[in-house]
């Protein structure tokens, strides 16, 4: 059991805050995030993603209460700078792959939100960001035990150790001791 | 006494590296006891004891020039074995001081700390560096001040903050490292970068460590030793170049592993800083052939029976699993059968 590898769990409205808002890497939130009795509209504002090139997000804050973005880091870009508008009593929500969560995450850190104040469960899919630590590239949406390091090209085996600052997976060349003694790959991050 | 350094040794392509008779009764061999778990093996580090390893704040060695220069070859082709946080900028001073107090301290023959007020001039005679800056200002310096010192001492360093009750890496100087990562690790907490640990989580060695180490008291440092094994002489076992050197773990025999194969002994010494509260953790490693050890007989008889015995899965976790059954063949020629003494002492005064 990897220690540094973040548990989640599903989210409560935190009765401490004052303006809650929930961001998701998918167009609806997904339900199955939520704590029993949560529902999507218990939150003052939703973020999603639409997935086209024409979403416009409205523009003032808390006029309405669903936005939609073209991409994550459309959205991304959209809560760096309302995260450096908020006050006390704020509270941020996010739901989906790892990859996106810790993104949101490392913005509310940056803006000294801690502790209970964001809180972040992984839906979906289960894919990695694999971390070369020979190369330092990051491959992302690596579903199998071992991958191919997209910048150096060495076996990667998929550590269970988890950086929340790289926001990747470790990767260590498998085969570095006896090159081509590649265990059999198999796809266990689905 | 003036220590007899060995500049042209090598940890690399040549593997240039042996011990003085001295080195070897020095060695902090890390075992009390014939067997090995892990445990909360912390004691205060106050001079003096078993080892001519715990003599000094921080230990130099006929090591120091050779290794010094390794330092600088890792960085040259990785600066990243150096990172610090921005906010560990005090930490950087604290380390500063402490080494270079410590050093002039400890050898005067080499070191020198000169101070008027803020206005330091400091002399390393072993490297042929002098240098006079003003504390606290990092212009005045040719690097910042963790990265300065710490290039010239031997062994690793990490910088942790502390805060909501934690300890987080937020910086170090890592080239001599038994395979972790200070760039994957930077920022992580206690349990976090202790996370591919087996075993020692769950007998709460990683709880009870934590809570000993937040009540750490600035002038009261503390020191472990651990331990692992490593193919050749060789002080950049990173992550980084694992595809350089893993391939030595297929190149030992039972005619050259007694030579090639070496314990690796970290003494880690941890000090609480008085202007940031961060504690400042060294990591100092000391290599020494299983044939070099060998000749101390009560080491040969207690390495046989650790290394014969080890818990599965430590020893996969030290990366031994390739060669350990070699290892244990070999050194049972060294292993009579004799009770041995507690203790990690050698009980012998010459070889
Ligand atoms: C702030 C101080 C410390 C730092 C920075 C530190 C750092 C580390 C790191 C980076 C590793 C390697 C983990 C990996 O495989 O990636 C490690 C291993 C380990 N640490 Fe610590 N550590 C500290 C203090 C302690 C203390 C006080 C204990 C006391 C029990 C301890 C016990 C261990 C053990 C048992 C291992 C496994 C070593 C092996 O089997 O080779 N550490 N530590």
């Amino acid at each position: 059991m990897s220690k540094s590898r973040p548990t989640y769990s599903p989210l409560y409205l935190d009765k401490t805050g004052k303006r809650h808002l929930i961001v998701s890497d998918t167009a609806e939130i997904p339900a199955e995030a939520l704590a029993d009795g949560v529902t999507p509209d218990m939150f003052d504002e939703r973020w999603t993603i639409a997935g086209h090139s024409k979403a416009i997000p409205g523009t003032e804050r808390g006029a309405v209460a669903d936005h939609e973005f073209r991409s994550m880091n459309h959205l991304l870009i959209a809560l760096r700078r309302r995260l450096g508008e908020e006050k006390m009593g704020f509270r941020l929500y996010a739901v989906g792959a790892e990859g996106f969560l810790w993104e949101v995450r490392t913005a509310a850190v940056v803006v000294g939100m801690g502790g209970g104040e964001v809180q972040l469960n992984q839906v979906g899919s289960q894919a990695r960001r694999v971390f070369c630590n020979h190369c330092r590239t990051i491959t992302e949406g690596v579903t199998t035990n071992i991958v191919e390091c997209a910048g150096c090209g060495a076996n990667l085996f998929v550590r269970d150790h988890f950086s929340r600052r790289l926001n990747a997976f470790a990767g260590f060349q498998v085969d570095a001791e006896e090159p081509g003694d590649i265990p059999e790959i198999e796809e266990i991050y689905r | 006494m003036s220590i007899a350094y060995k500049p042209d040794e090598t940890f690399r392509d040549d593997f240039v590296y042996s011990n003085s008779d001295t080195a070897i009764l020095r060695f902090p061999f890390p075992f009390i006891e014939d067997e090995y778990m892990y445990s909360v093996n912390i004691e205060p580090h106050v001079r003096g004891g078993e080892t001519g390893a715990f003599e000094a704040v921080f230990d130099v060695d006929e090591h120091y020039i050779a290794e010094c220069r390794e330092r600088a070859m890792v960085l040259e082709q990785d600066p990243n074995r150096c990172m610090v946080l921005p906010h560990m900028m005090t930490a950087q001073w604290d380390t500063l001081e402490l080494i270079m107090e410590s050093l002039a301290e400890d050898y005067p023959e080499d070191f020198t700390l000169e101070k008027d007020g803020d206005a330091w001039t400091w002399t390393n005679r072993p490297l042929g560096i002098k240098d006079s800056f003003v504390f606290g200002d990092v212009d005045s310096l040719p690097l910042e001040p963790f990265e300065y010192i710490t290039r010239q001492a031997q062994g690793d360093f990490t910088l942790q903050d502390q805060r909501e009750n934690n300890l987080f890496m937020d910086g170090g100087m890592v080239t001599t490292q038994a395979d972790w990562s200070l760039e994957f690790d930077l920022g992580m907490s206690f349990h976090e970068w202790h996370g591919p640990v087996p075993v020692a989580h769950e007998i709460n060695v990683f709880d009870r460590a934590l809570q000993y180490l937040l009540r750490l008291q600035y002038g009261n440092p503390v020191r472990r030793l651990n331990w692992t094994m490593t193919v050749n002489p060789r002080l950049d076992t990173s992550p980084e170049n694992y595809p350089i050197w893993g391939p030595d773990r297929t190149t030992l025999t039972p005619e050259n592993i007694g030579g090639k194969l070496h314990l690796r002994v970290e003494l880690q010494t941890l000090f609480r800083l008085p202007r940031s509260n961060a504690i400042l953790f060294g990591i100092r490693c000391y290599l020494a052939s299983l044939d070099e050890l060998t000749r101390v007989p009560k080491w040969g008889r207690r390495l046989h029976r650790v290394l014969r015995d080890l818990h599965p899965e430590i020893a996969e976790y030290k990366g031994t699993t390739r060669y350990r059954e070699m290892a244990v063949d070999y050194l049972s020629q060294f292993d009579d059968g004799e009770p041995t003494s507690p203790g990690i002492g050698p009980d012998v005064e010459s070889l």
